[in-house]
């Protein structure tokens, strides 16, 4: 693993300063129903190609944003901040 | 005069890579050896008249020099302790200690040679098949085929570490191949501004071109001239360039992700970056299959080049050259110039190549040359004594066999591209038919080829071709022009190959295809029978590939078997998956010196003064004990201690949306709690297991300050982050736990003890338990929590880090008076674990959660959302099978942290933490037990060593049960 991510404070980076936070998921609500809180805690798409997920810029500015990423090739085509890429 | 190193050399030349002006006295198998500066240690090795190098995998079979380049496994050696060293790339020095390996007592005369004639009882796969039966059989056979086969020792432990550098490197242009494509390409991308560097493996640059002394015609823009002159000049012009830098001896083993080249330059490894990467890494000359072409003796045509015009090293008095393309007819005439007589010149092409000149020159000087003929078996028992050669008919074998005596059996089984780096970043390749060579295609963004990696052969071509890669490399450095040059013009002639005869399997059962790992022809085929017929399946089942050639030298005839025996067009066949590395690299290169940061809390000077021993508490080091850890907590509980916890983690948390961040994080309330109160949270992820738990202190309205356990506080600063993120929260949090040291004092004399540095009202009723104030303790600006964790009325003060010695010192003498010591980690923990207050992920681990933990009361169902809350409202209701509870021993023994909880010895829960507890004088602690059992005053059994001892369960602590001792 040696790929690069683009943190959109620092710019590119090597994989290793980051930390992964998976793909994104919504959180239920609240008062969703149990198999909706089982199917978040537990059920993820773990998509071959592209996926968008948290990444943590750990060992840098320590901000956390979201990537696109292929699986395949551990291309990033793009990273974003959090309330662009939920919106 | 001749030195003793001159009897195997030829005369001197001026493109030899040795200086024969100094000589270099090294030790083979403890005899002393001569060779001049320059020489590699196979070079020296082979001018003093040794021929067998190393004894093979499986059978031990003597083996000799083959390639002369660092690719293949036979020359590999033991220098100065270190195993499996190759030979032909590791230069002399002066005093080096060369040992052989695998073979008893020596390679020349190796007893376990003998099991090259049981062959037949270690078919391919035996170890599949064999020892199995009865099982206790494979427990013998083990140890002993461990050691038969298998490539040099371990060093010993007392051998000298050797650090090996890990440096980071970064180029625009990053050019892998030193040779004429590589030059060229780097000349053009530098000579248009780009910032290149050239990595190659080789001492010096110049690729083939070094040991090329024939002449070519009309290379462009430098017309006629021999291949060693070009180099030369080539690498004049790379010199000269200001923006080219080269690393020489640099082996590049793998090409990952993001355009990361890792590079084994001997003493430091490096990781270089570039926006491209022109891979020109030649090609690699191929073996023959035929029988007992693994002899001594038996070599590859290049690798007798270098040999001679590299070393200046004869390679010996007779040859014998079998060949399925031009290359053997160029080596045939440099031993000719040599001095050796070359026997005859076998091509298995039907037509003798009469427009080439090395073939034209041989003729003329009445060497016997002979069409659609190959090498069909080497004659020789230790070494080759001389070759049999068989007529082809339409690239058949025929009966018709000439057996020729010599003591070089030159082979050349055409080149395959070393395409290695290229595939290992997902670049395809396809079968040309026209070459006979696998070349690669659909190279990804990033990389480019160029030369003979992409079957390109013509010196013009490869010069051209590396020329026009230099120039895109460095248009696509400003986002023009695409790709690679790789479907660029491959000007070569049919006629150049022939297509390798397809070997006979009844020809004898000694036609190795790997050379590493012991894999014949007959083995593919057997391999294939039994129904492995892919070659990835094949590869796996065989071992073939797998060795440390990693395919250079097999892959092309296993290929080429692969298909003849399954009926498949190359293309069909495929290739196995390229993968880093892709040459043998040490452990200890990928592993880099060991860095392992140490953080140091100040006042660590002074627990070192005191005599403490200290331990890794993650990243800190941390004092376990000043002198006794019963002592120590007997004295907190008697008058006063203290302690540095300046490595707990510490959170600054700000903004007025940070009381609704905590509630959302934590399971507890702490919007609600008032400024200046202080309270116990646990952190939850959010299936509500428990990651984290530390006080809570409100400074004011939007101002908290909170503790974590040591291990976390980077956990946890990502994880408020994390949950902050995308949101419309106003909250900041910052991580100060470098800018705060902190030292809790403990004891029913803390109070007395403190009042002495502090104007701060400390009395009982002016700071209560769980409170908190600001103010100067011994003259330092300070924050002061009244917390508990060891069970008594204590401080936890937190102020500047640079006065930590000052606020220990000062703490010491005011408590002199009341007998005032310091106590470490294990003290603590026995004074914690006497209160049951949890270690969290250590009393508690990645399942476990507040409720089962038995820590009902911080987990706040009411809260309408916080992280965790869906899970523990289902933990609620159905709670987990075991529970955590205290237990106090019957008899004297004291559990280990771990011990197993059991009922008729099997296991049923465990410990987590167990200690001696100086209050009631018994082993006591904490353990995770069945639900049906975890009530006050039930037994368990605990093993302890063996043995299982009766203790009491117990669900308050051992030490002030009520809690009035912490709160007065």
């Amino acid at each position: 693993m040696a790929f690069l991510i683009g943190c959109p404070n620092c710019g590119e980076r090597s994989v290793y300063e980051f930390q992964f936070g998976g793909e994104l998921v919504v959180r239920p609500k609240p008062d969703a129903t149990t198999s909706e809180w089982t199917k978040y805690f537990y059920v993820r798409r773990n998509v071959a190609g592209d996926q968008s997920e948290w990444w943590y810029h750990k060992l840098g500015c320590r901000k956390w944003f979201v990537a696109l990423r292929d699986t395949n090739t551990n291309k990033v085509h793009k990273t974003s901040w959090p309330h662009e890429a939920l919106s | 005069m001749a030195s003793p190193a001159d009897r195997g050399r030829l005369s001197e030349q001026g493109y030899q890579l040795t200086n024969r002006a100094k000589t270099v006295a090294l030790n083979i198998n403890g005899k002393p050896v001569h060779a001049y500066q320059g020489d590699t240690v196979a070079s020296a090795l082979y001018a003093s008249g040794i021929r067998i190098f190393s004894r093979s995998f499986k059978y031990h079979r003597s083996r000799g020099l083959l390639c002369v380049s660092g690719q293949c496994a036979n020359c590999l050696v033991t220098v100065d302790g270190i195993p499996n060293v190759r030979a032909c790339t590791e230069r002399v020095v002066e005093g080096m200690d060369v040992r052989q390996q695998n073979a008893w007592p020596s390679v020349e005369h190796d007893a376990m040679s003998i099991i090259d004639r049981f062959d037949r009882l270690m078919p391919v796969g035996f170890y599949y098949k064999t020892f199995h039966t009865p099982k206790a059989f494979w427990k013998l056979a083990q140890p002993i085929i461990r050691r038969l086969t298998g490539l040099g020792s371990v060093p010993d432990r007392d051998q000298p570490v050797r650090h090996i550098r890990h440096e980071y490197a970064h180029a625009d242009v990053a050019v892998v191949g030193g040779g004429p494509a590589g030059m060229s390409a780097a000349l053009t991308a530098a000579g248009a501004g780009a910032q290149v560097t050239i990595i190659d493996d080789q001492p010096s640059l110049g690729g083939h071109l070094r040991y090329d002394v024939a002449p070519h015609d009309d290379l462009p823009g430098i017309g006629k001239s021999k291949g060693y002159e070009v180099a030369g000049r080539l690498k004049a012009e790379v010199e000269a360039s200001a923006n080219i830098s080269v690393l020489s001896d640099a082996g590049a083993f793998g090409l990952y992700e993001g355009n990361l080249l890792g590079i084994d330059a001997g003493s430091r490894t490096i990781k270089l970056r570039a926006k491209r990467i022109v891979v020109a890494t030649g090609s690699i000359e191929t073996p023959l299959t035929f029988d007992r072409n693994d002899l001594p003796g038996v070599m590859l045509t290049s690798g007798l080049q270098r040999l001679m015009h590299l070393y200046g090293v004869r390679p010996g008095s007779t040859a014998i050259v079998g060949t399925t393309g031009d290359q053997g007819y160029q080596a045939a005439l440099d031993m000719f110039h040599a001095g050796l007589r070359v026997a005859v010149v076998a091509d298995a092409r039907p037509e003798f190549p009469a427009d080439l000149e090395a073939a034209a020159e041989l003729q003329a000087h009445g060497v016997l040359i002979l069409p659609s003929h190959a090498l069909t078996r080497a004659e020789g028992v230790k070494k080759a004594v001389g070759a049999v050669l068989t007529r082809l008919d339409n690239g058949r074998i025929t009966m018709e066999e000439r057996q020729f005596d010599g003591d070089v059996i030159a082979m050349s089984g055409g080149f395959q591209p070393a395409s290695g780096l290229l595939h290992q970043l997902g670049a395809g390749s396809r079968y040309d038919s026209v070459l006979d060579e696998t070349v690669p295609m659909d190279l990804p963004d990033g990389l480019h080829a160029a030369g003979e990696v992409n079957g390109v052969h013509d010196l013009s071509a490869i010069i051209t071709q590396g020329r026009q890669t230099g120039v895109e490399a460095f248009a696509a450095l400003s986002g023009n022009g695409s790709g690679s040059a790789i479907q660029a013009s491959q000007q070569v002639s049919a006629s150049t190959t022939a297509l390798s005869p397809l070997v006979d399997m009844a020809q004898g059962a000694k036609q190795f295809v790997c050379f590493c790992e012991d894999v014949t022809a007959r083995d593919i085929a057997k391999g294939i029978d039994e129904g492995f017929a892919d070659v990835q399946t094949l590869k796996r089942y065989s071992t073939v590939t797998q060795g440390p050639c990693q395919g250079k030298m097999c892959h092309r005839a296993f290929a080429k078997i692969t298909a003849g025996e399954t009926g498949k067009s190359m293309d069909e066949t495929g290739a196995t998956t390229s993968r880093p590395p892709m040459t043998p690299v040490s452990l200890g290169a990928l592993a880099g010196p060991s860095h392992r940061p140490v953080k140091h809390t100040s006042m660590d000077r002074l627990h070192r003064e005191l005599g403490a021993q200290m331990i890794d508490s993650n990243v800190w080091h941390r004092p376990r004990k000043y002198w006794s850890p019963q002592e120590e907590a007997a004295n907190v509980r008697r008058g006063v201690g203290i302690i540095d916890v300046s490595t707990l983690g510490k959170l600054d948390v700000r903004g007025v949306d940070a009381p609704a961040l905590l509630d959302k994080l934590y399971t507890h309330h702490f919007s609600t709690l008032r400024p200046g109160r202080v309270r116990y949270g646990v952190i939850c992820s959010d299936n509500g297991t428990i990651m984290d738990d530390g006080t809570v202190t409100r400074l004011a309205d939007d101002h908290y300050f909170v503790t974590t356990s040591t291990a976390s506080v980077e956990t946890i600063e990502g994880w408020f982050k994390w949950w902050m993120a995308g949101t419309d929260m106003c909250a900041h949090v910052m991580d100060i736990t470098s800018g705060l040291a902190a030292i809790n004092v403990a004891g029913p004399l803390a109070r007395e003890t403190l009042a002495k540095l502090t104007d701060v009202d400390v009395s009982a009723k002016g700071f209560r338990y769980m409170r908190s104030k600001q103010g100067e303790v011994a003259g330092v600006p300070t924050t002061l929590l009244r917390i508990g964790f060891v069970g008594e009325s204590g401080w936890e003060l937190h102020f500047p880090a640079e006065y930590g010695e000052h606020m220990w010192n000062a703490l010491m003498e005011a408590g002199g008076e009341f007998g005032i010591k310091p106590f470490g980690t294990e003290a603590q923990r026995i004074l914690r674990l006497e209160k049951m207050h949890i270690i969290s992920n250590h009393d508690t681990d990645i399942l476990s959660n507040p409720i089962d933990a038995d820590m009902e009361w911080v987990v706040k169902l009411e809260k309408k959302d916080f992280i965790g809350r869906g899970a523990l409202v289902a933990a609620t209701e159905n709670p987990g099978r075991t529970r955590l509870v205290g237990f106090i021993m019957q008899n004297g023994v004291v559990p280990h942290d771990g011990s197993p909880v059991v009922a008729r010895f099997a296991p049923i829960g465990k410990v987590t933490s167990s200690r001696l507890s100086p209050t009631i004088g018994k082993g006591f602690g904490l353990a995770w037990i069945p639900v049906e059992l975890a009530e006050e005053g039930k037994s368990i059994q605990i093993l302890v060593d063996g043995k299982a001892h009766d203790a009491d369960v117990t669900l308050k602590p051992v030490y002030d049960p009520d809690g009035t001792k912490l709160r007065e």
